[in-house]
């Protein structure tokens, strides 16, 4: 199965929002790839894997498809697409990152 | 006895153990054996062995920085984890090792590509190369047998950690009560990692150069973060002078002898400092830093995520003012989601207010919808301040004050609860130093930053080593600025704080009480020494030495005057 979608979170799918779609591929019992639309087939990469994920540097606004196989075939599409067309959830919390303690240099 | 100098960081003494820390070395590996020679199923094994190993090391290092330093800063761990389980990246070290590689060459190869696979992509994906070189190291190490393997969060009670430099996860690993000391070969006060010893109070050295190179393991060490330097085999007399003995805390407001009340806040980038803050009886906070908030993240926090934050720094503070900074970017600090553009002259740039009036102004009103909201929940408002940065023109602190109002009026129109806050500016470039009366005019406060006036005042670019020297807030230029603007705030209802670096060191203390500032914020460490120093100030004498250090021509005439010798 295979569906393109218009990627929505500002960020792209850079270190969180990867490692978040990383993540919920590795919950289903399925072949999950991912690519830029325009690169056809030859641009997909295995959506298991952060480095492959991370490495497409898909930035926000681009249309990514993703294709899957397997018996949960349909539940993973939909929660990949899912993941991809929302604002990243729980932005708060651990989303901010290494350098939550230097908000800068002193004055 | 050998004394060695660098720039004190932390300004407290400790003395110990040396230990370095060589996260780089060590690493070499041996010479590749012929394939046939290898036995590829124990290689395997190794390797499954060493992942386990990495794998357990990185959780304690997620919890310990979870606890010491939040949850925001352990974030980064997992996406070490992330790597460490990467089927391509494990399988394609597997095979490698299947076809007769053994297994520290096989993780050097393939983390080698990946590594420059980041490199060759945008600034920020530089990031996911250092996670990769964190995870390539922590493998080799195991599978060398290194013994650079310094569990950083489990070093032995006394231990003076020596390091090239240290990240800021090895910093926020490091158990505060273990580290009698930090000393590094590179690196300024304002390095992150700098920034986090100062928030756990480990004293710290940084920058002291090469000579550092010479201690060796097991050397003894006293740092001393107050005067600079670093002793190796230092002899009692040596240790018991050393600065550092932490004065009592002081939990009430304090004055001079003869009863002129000094503010002493202190200066905050994350939640996690917020409650050392208090234990140390800080008077609330002088300038908590919203950048956190904005940093190495994917994309701009929510008003109510602001919200949240400025409300914990408000209860952590409820009998005291908390002055919050608007976002302050740009120049050093780069935010990869704001697109901000590359300059010449970043310094003398699009900075601080000027992006929030401007490309950033729904950054900015955003800002101001959660402060006003959190000033309500302070009752009138009389919590919480407000101050923007890098002023230079009167026009930006009017239209500062009306987005205020208007934000209000928003805020009113919905029926959300809001009050409105004090409103300050930042004193760090020269107008807003010439402007001072007319913004004390107009402001409730102003609060000057001494490290970005210092740079400003002597043309200096203070991360350029070459112009160090320059960059000095005891220059009499620098302090005749700080003069103006308090004297021209004088006739007026607006208070002056400093809320720079020089504000926290107790040697300068009477010297700012007699320029006329109503509050010293800083780094909480140095918060009970400042108000130990204030309650000592007769005031008539402090503008005296003022007066004298006023009229001084060079920065050694003020140390003169001072008695302070800084080289």
């Amino acid at each position: 199965m295979e569906r393109t979608v218009t990627v929505v979170p500002e960020a792209g799918l850079h270190a969180r929002p990867a490692s978040k779609l990383v993540q919920a591929v590795n919950r289903f019992d399925a072949d999950v790839s991912i690519g830029r639309a325009e690169d056809g087939d030859d641009g997909l990469v295995r959506a298991d894997s952060m480095l492959s994920v991370s490495g497409l540097n898909v930035g926000h606004g681009e249309s990514v498809r993703v294709v899957t196989e397997g018996p949960d075939a349909a539940d993973a599409l939909d929660a990949v697409c899912d993941l991809l067309t929302s604002e990243v959830e729980g932005n708060g919390d651990a989303e901010s990152g290494r350098d939550g303690t230097d908000g800068g240099d002193p004055e | 006895m050998r004394t060695l100098t660098g720039v004190g960081s932390t300004p407290l003494a400790g003395v110990g153990t040396a230990r370095w820390y060589r996260p780089e070395a060590d690493l070499t590996l041996p010479d590749r054996p012929d394939p046939s020679a290898v036995d590829a199923d124990a290689e395997l094994a190794r390797f499954e062995d060493a992942r386990d190993e990495a794998r357990e090391a990185i959780r304690n290092a997620r919890d310990r920085a979870a606890e010491r330093v939040g949850e925001e800063e352990a974030a980064v761990f997992d996406a070490h984890e992330g790597f460490l389980d990467d089927p391509e990246l494990v399988g394609d070290v597997e095979e490698a090792i299947r076809d007769g590689t053994p297994a520290e060459h096989a993780v050097r190869d393939r983390f080698a590509a990946a590594i420059e696979q980041f490199e060759d992509l945008d600034g920020r994906m530089a990031e996911r190369a250092d996670d990769l070189r964190d995870v390539r190291d922590r493998l080799l190490r195991v599978l060398l047998d290194a013994d650079a393997l310094v569990d950083l969060g489990d070093l032995p009670d006394g231990t003076v950690l020596l390091a090239e430099r240290l990240t800021p996860s090895d910093t926020a690993a490091l158990d505060p009560d273990a580290v009698a000391g930090i000393a590094t070969v590179a690196g300024g006060r304002t390095a992150h990692a700098a920034i986090i010893a100062r928030s756990l109070s480990i004293p710290a050295v940084v920058g002291v150069g090469e000579s550092l190179r010479d201690v060796e393991d097991g050397d003894d060490l006293l740092v001393d973060g107050e005067a600079g330097r670093v002793v190796v085999d230092p002899d009692a007399e040596t240790r018991e002078g050393a600065g550092g003995n932490e004065a009592p805390v002081i939990a009430e407001r304090v004055a001079t002898a003869d009863g002129r009340s000094v503010e002493v806040a202190a200066n905050v980038g994350s939640e996690a400092e917020l409650a050392p803050a208090a234990d140390r009886g800080a008077d609330g906070i002088g300038l908590f830093r919203t950048e956190f908030l904005f940093l190495d993240r994917e994309a701009p926090p929510t008003e109510d995520e602001q919200y949240e934050a400025v409300n914990t720094a408000l209860s952590a503070f409820p009998d005291d003012r908390v002055v919050v900074r608007t976002l302050d970017v740009g120049g050093d600090k780069r935010v990869p989601y704001l697109d901000l553009p590359t300059e010449p002259n970043p310094f003398l740039g699009r900075r601080g207010i000027r992006l929030s009036l401007d490309e950033h102004r729904d950054l900015f009103e955003t800002q101001l919808r959660a402060l006003l909201r959190a000033a309500a929940s302070e009752g009138d408002g009389e919590g919480l301040a407000v101050m923007v940065p890098l002023v230079s023109r009167i026009e930006e602190v009017e239209a500062a004050a009306e987005a205020v109002e208007s934000v209000a009026a928003d805020l009113a129109a919905e029926g959300v609860d809001h009050a409105v806050p004090e409103l300050g500016a930042m004193i760090e470039t020269p107008a807003g130093v010439f402007l001072a009366d007319a913004l004390a005019e107009r402001l409730d406060f102003l609060s000057v930053g001494t490290n970005d006036l210092a740079q400003y005042v002597m043309a200096a670019d203070r991360e350029n080593d070459g112009v160090a020297d320059y960059h000095d807030p005891l220059h009499p230029a620098v302090l005749r600025a700080i003069d103006h603007a308090t004297s021209a705030a004088a006739g007026t209802d607006a208070w002056v704080g400093m809320c720079g670096e020089m504000a926290g060191d107790p040697a300068l203390t009477e010297l700012l009480v007699g320029l006329g500032l109503d509050e010293l914020s800083m780094s909480a460490v140095t918060v009970p020494a400042v108000k130990e120093r204030v309650t000592e100030i007769d005031s008539a004498e402090a503008r005296a030495l003022a007066d004298e250090a006023l009229a001084c021509e060079t920065r050694s005439e003020v140390l003169d005057v001072l008695g302070l010798d800084r080289g």
